[in-house]
């Protein structure tokens, strides 16, 4: 099988640490549920993803050189 | 009006409502399927009781003492005989009966699946997913259990009939049944080893005395339950078939009276405020009068509404069941009677069900009932609330005025003279009003109405003016007319950017048309064909000021979609730029000035030189500098194909056309947009229009066929070349005859053949277009206006000196028509350029029948492609709209939908509006953050850095009449 997560398309995915995550919530004063949600089925996640987690998407811009999304893994 | 103080909606909530809260509410019960006695007086508990509101004027409601207008109405309702179906809970009956057990009505899931089926509602309810998807898994589980969990009775299918009948499907034993068993019994012809089964047999294997199975074989018995499936198992029949044991909404209600209330909250069903049963009516509301208002006819006749219609038929067949019933009808007349209940009760919620006939007027018009006075786009939601006809609009032709500034709308004085602006009278303003009142609501600065501070109307009408303007005080409120300066919004359909609706100010001008600048049709896509426009007069101070600063034209120049001015010259604005540029010819003093005239520019710079004749003269390039702000600095390459350089403020090279000027990113006016002001821009505009207007002028522009025609030997040249083509072809034909043309990778030989006919054909038309467009002059106006961008391209030009080409449908030369040729002027088969469509001649020298008939077919399809292409785009851009409409940029930045879930964390990923970015591409350097840093090293505190910046003054610039002030602010 493909490992998707090195195609040079596919943006880095990390799992975001949970004091990381507070100062997220915090900074955008959100629950977790009000973030853009991930598939765990997703192939571009991590493999130590699960349902809850916080996913960080660094991708490439066109218009800023990097954009930082972050997602919540449903399932 | 006033007497309405705004109520505040402290909470909605959604659920069923019990039948109790239906008979507390009502006003009074409806008994009388009547409407007015033979008096024409309301029958008392008739439809049209007075209790249930009032709609004639003059009466008083009985209900609560208003009169017609402030009374909302009042609900009644009717007592039905027996209970029937809520049409719009269908599925939601259909899936609790699956769900819930027959005989204790409790939720067949275990306490383990519950907690389950409840974890997962209360996580979708978070995260904002369909809470549909888990109740209806959950009803799957349920459906799964042969008993009930709970009292262990045996679970039935439920079928469904549309739209309101349920079945419960039991297996019963089939009447045929001794003769399955004797068949069973029965040696297997093919097999010859089966000696069938003997009754001795059957009796020992199934445990059923003998003498009972005789019985049961004669038919005399019918076997039990127990028995029955001991002679399956034997002989491996079937012996039962489906009955469909009808379940009547009676039987319904008492099942799902008994759900405890726990077991339905894991469906996602609040108890407390909408219990099942009530999905079962047995009270019917009646809607008050005032929402089935009935209307006398011109004959003096009561025409009822379709729902006061519907009502009658319900109350009379509820009558009819009642007295059946009492009378001791037998239960096939109740039972028919009870679904002529059922079907107007649900034709009066719904009467667009698809498998019931719609209840139809006396006319044979189906009845609007209450689903179809919300659905659709006549609906209550799209047609009553969503949108709305306005006061203070008006419509009509559009007309272009080049005189106007883009920021000005021409109105037609009879416009301005109906719609009307709020005045709030006081001591400064007082003469002003008066003024206008005393002119009266015909003569064209008056006024239509004052309101006095008391709060009555009073109509101006040429005989009270005089008079009233006398009374008219401080405080007192005037409507007097439109008048030039005032703001108004300005729009034309279809509105599918925000530019389709810009302010503008008014200019009071005679006729019956709106008149625009014509450098404003690009944003609205506008032209002059008989395009129509709608105007709104503004009528408060806050939505003028916020139309004033947001919305007029001039803050509209530049488009989100692309980030570059949309409005700029077009057309002949450009061909006259162009023609003042290019060669940049000169002017006499004379010529200059009046080339000026329509600008603020009344002296002119020196003279670029003198002439042979010693007379001092002007270039074109040097006139045009003069619109251009003083420190404008800007290089770059025209459309025509030459550089273009401006240095602080002068035009020393170049020629100024589409690329310098236009609509879609002209450069210029960008750049002034952007690195100036919006105002600037909008000067600018409209003088490099005046401008171009007294340029074309001066040279006189014009197109006719002479200037398309080509000399004889051009014509020869082109002639040849197309038979050069031919002969090509005639060759390629000739080798794929032979089977010697090679195919191209991934194509059949018949494609390669088409593909390479299609390119050299192509070749033809180019070549022909080079030698037709070498035989024109620079100064051609096709050529000019080709070059400079105004219109057309140097195809149309081909076209038209040239040859028109090869005509497609479908991307492919034309292969339709008869069996194996196009036409019946062709051999079969016939590959030739002629044969599929290829048009040698140009449009000036003529097409030939053939020609034109293939021209026609590639012309059709170009027509049904837009046609096609709108209708699709538009529907396309519904749906976006709608799945966007909610979301908003907040001020963090991140761009959130209304439940604050976050789509974007930045808008656009960089937190910029296009439109305030600079269009040029390698300018990607944040200048801001380079100047930032080295402010902060310069400097060590706040204040020092203050003073170091100073505070930008830019004066705001709120109208056409401000600018000589603005001007002298902005000293440029």
């Amino acid at each position: 099988m493909v490992d998707v997560s090195e195609h040079e398309l596919v943006p880095d995915h990390s799992v975001l640490a949970e004091e990381e995550l507070e100062d997220v919530l915090q900074e955008y004063n959100i629950d977790r549920t009000d973030l853009p949600k991930i598939k765990r089925a997703d192939p571009a996640l991590p493999d130590e993803a699960d349902v809850g987690d916080v996913i960080e998407i660094v991708r490439d811009s066109r218009t800023t050189d990097q954009a930082v999304v972050y997602r919540l893994v449903v399932e | 009006m006033s007497q309405h103080a705004p109520k505040e909606i402290g909470e909605l909530s959604f659920g069923l409502m019990d039948p109790e809260e239906y008979r507390d509410m009502s006003a009074t019960k409806v008994i009388t399927a009547d409407t007015y006695d033979d008096d024409g007086f309301p029958i008392d508990m008739g439809l049209m009781d007075p209790r249930l509101g009032v709609i004639d004027p003059g009466l008083e409601c009985k209900t609560c003492g208003k009169h017609s207008g402030s009374c909302n109405g009042h609900f009644g309702h009717i007592e039905l005989a027996a209970p029937v179906i809520h049409v719009g809970f269908a599925k939601l009956i259909r899936r609790l009966l699956r769900g819930t057990c027959r005989d204790c009505s409790r939720l067949c899931l275990n306490d383990e699946e519950r907690e389950e089926f409840t974890s997962r509602l209360r996580r979708a309810r978070e995260l904002g997913n369909d809470l549909n998807d888990v109740t209806k898994a959950a009803i799957r589980q349920a459906r799964k259990k042969d008993h009930c969990p709970f009292c262990g009775g045996q679970q039935y299918d439920i079928n469904h009939e549309k739209p309101t009948t349920y079945y419960e499907v039991q297996q019963v034993l089939t009447s045929e049944y001794p003769d399955r068993i004797a068949e069973a019994m029965e040696p297997d012809p093919d097999d010859e080893d089966d000696r069938g089964v003997s009754p001795v047999e059957l009796a020992d294997e199934t445990g059923i005395d003998q003498g009972r199975i005789q019985e049961i074989l004669s038919g005399e018995f019918r076997p039990r339950e127990e028995d029955r499936k001991a002679i399956e198992r034997a002989l491996d029949v079937d012996l039962t078939e489906e009955d469909m044991n009808k379940l009547m909404p009676s039987d319904i209600r008492d099942w799902f009276e008994d759900i405890p209330d726990e077991d339905i909250q894991v469906l996602g069903i609040n108890a407390e405020r909408s219990r099942p049963e009530w999905m079962i009516l047995t009270v019917l509301p009646v809607p008050p009068v005032t929402a089935r208002p009935s209307i006398t006819l011109d004959n003096g006749q009561r025409s009822e509404d379709d729902l006061t219609h519907k009502l009658v038929d319900i109350i009379r067949i509820n009558q009819r069941f009642m007295e059946n019933r009492e009378a001791g009808a037998p239960q096939l007349i109740i039972e028919d009677l009870w679904e002529l209940l059922q079907y107007h009760v649900t034709t009066f919620m719904d009467n667009e069900i698809s498998g019931t006939p719609p209840a139809r007027h006396r006319s044979g018009r189906p009845l609007k009932t209450l689903s179809q006075r919300l659905k659709g786009k006549e609906g209550r939601f799209r047609g009553s609330l969503s949108g709305k006809r306005v006061n203070f609009s008006a419509r009509t032709v559009i007309s272009p005025d080049p005189t106007l500034s883009l920021n000005e709308v021409g109105v037609p004085d009879r416009v301005a003279t109906e719609m009307t602006q709020t005045m709030n009278v006081n001591e400064r303003n007082l003469d002003e009003a008066r003024r206008y009142v005393s002119n009266g609501p015909e003569a064209h600065p008056g006024a239509n109405y004052v309101k006095r501070p008391d709060g009555r109307r009073l109509k101006v009408t040429e005989k009270n003016c005089e008079e009233l303007a006398e009374k008219v005080q401080p405080e007192w409120e005037v409507s007097r007319h439109l008048v030039d300066g005032d703001i108004i919004i300005f729009n034309r359909q279809p509105s599918l950017h925000r530019m389709s609706i810009m302010a503008h100010e008014v200019v009071v001008m005679p006729y019956k048309t709106f008149r625009l600048n014509t450098t404003v049709c690009p944003p609205y896509n506008a032209d002059f064909d008989g395009d129509e426009m709608n105007m709104h007069a503004l009528q408060n101070e806050e939505a003028r000021a916020e139309a004033r600063v947001l919305m007029r034209v001039q803050e509209q120049m530049l488009s989100p979609r692309f980030g570059e001015n949309i409005i700029g010259a077009i057309q002949d604005h450009i061909s006259g730029t162009y023609l003042l540029t290019n060669q940049n010819p000169q002017f006499n003093e004379t010529q200059a000035l009046d080339l000026l005239r329509a600008t603020r520019i009344d002296e002119l710079p020196e003279p670029d030189g003198t002439d042979d004749a010693g007379n001092e003269y002007w270039t074109g390039r040097t006139v045009f500098s003069e619109l251009l702000p003083d420190d404008l600095n800007l290089e770059f390459v025209s459309s025509a194909g030459d550089e273009v350089v401006i240095e602080d403020g002068q035009l020393l090279e170049g020629t100024i056309d589409e690329d310098a000027v236009g609509a879609f990113g002209g450069e210029i006016v960008d750049t002034i947009a952007k690195v100036y002001s919006k105002t600037r821009a909008r000067i600018f505009v409209n003088e490099v229009a005046s401008l171009a207007m007294r340029s074309i002028m001066h040279f006189g522009f014009s197109i006719g066929i002479d200037d398309e025609s080509i000399s004889p030997a051009a014509e020869e040249q082109i002639d040849e070349a197309i038979e050069n083509a031919y002969a090509r072809v005639q060759e390629l034909i000739e080798t794929y005859d032979r089977g010697e043309l090679e195919s191209l990778p991934g194509r059949t030989v018949d494609e390669t053949l088409e593909m390479k006919i299609m390119q050299t054909l192509g070749k033809a038309r180019d070549s022909a277009g080079d030698i037709a467009e070498e035989h024109f002059d620079d100064d051609n106006p096709a050529v000019v206006m080709a070059e400079s961008g105004a219109r057309g391209s140097m195809l149309n030009l081909t076209q038209m000196a040239g040859c028109v080409g090869q005509q497609a449908v479908r991307g492919e030369r034309i292969n339709r028509g008869y069996e194996d040729r196009t036409l019946s002027h062709y051999k079969p088969d016939d590959l030739s350029a002629e044969a599929h469509g290829f048009v040698e001649h140009s449009y000036r020298g003529g097409l030939n029948p053939r020609e034109f008939f293939f021209h026609a077919m590639g012309g059709r399809e170009g027509l049904v492609d837009t046609a096609v292409r709108t209708s699709k785009s538009g529907y396309l851009q519904r749906r976006l709209i709608n799945a966007l409409s909610e979301l908003e940029t907040q001020y963090d930045g991140t761009v959130r939908d209304t439940s604050d879930t976050i789509v974007q964390f930045e808008f656009g990923e960089d937190g910029t509006s296009p439109v305030k970015v600079s269009s040029d591409e390698d300018n990607d350097i944040d200048v801001e953050r380079i100047a930032d840093r080295v402010l902060d090293t310069e400097f060590e505190s706040d204040e020092a850095k203050q003073q170091f910046l100073g505070q930008e003054h830019s004066p705001t610039n709120l109208s056409e009449h401000a600018d000589d002030w603005w001007m002298a602010q902005s000293d440029d």
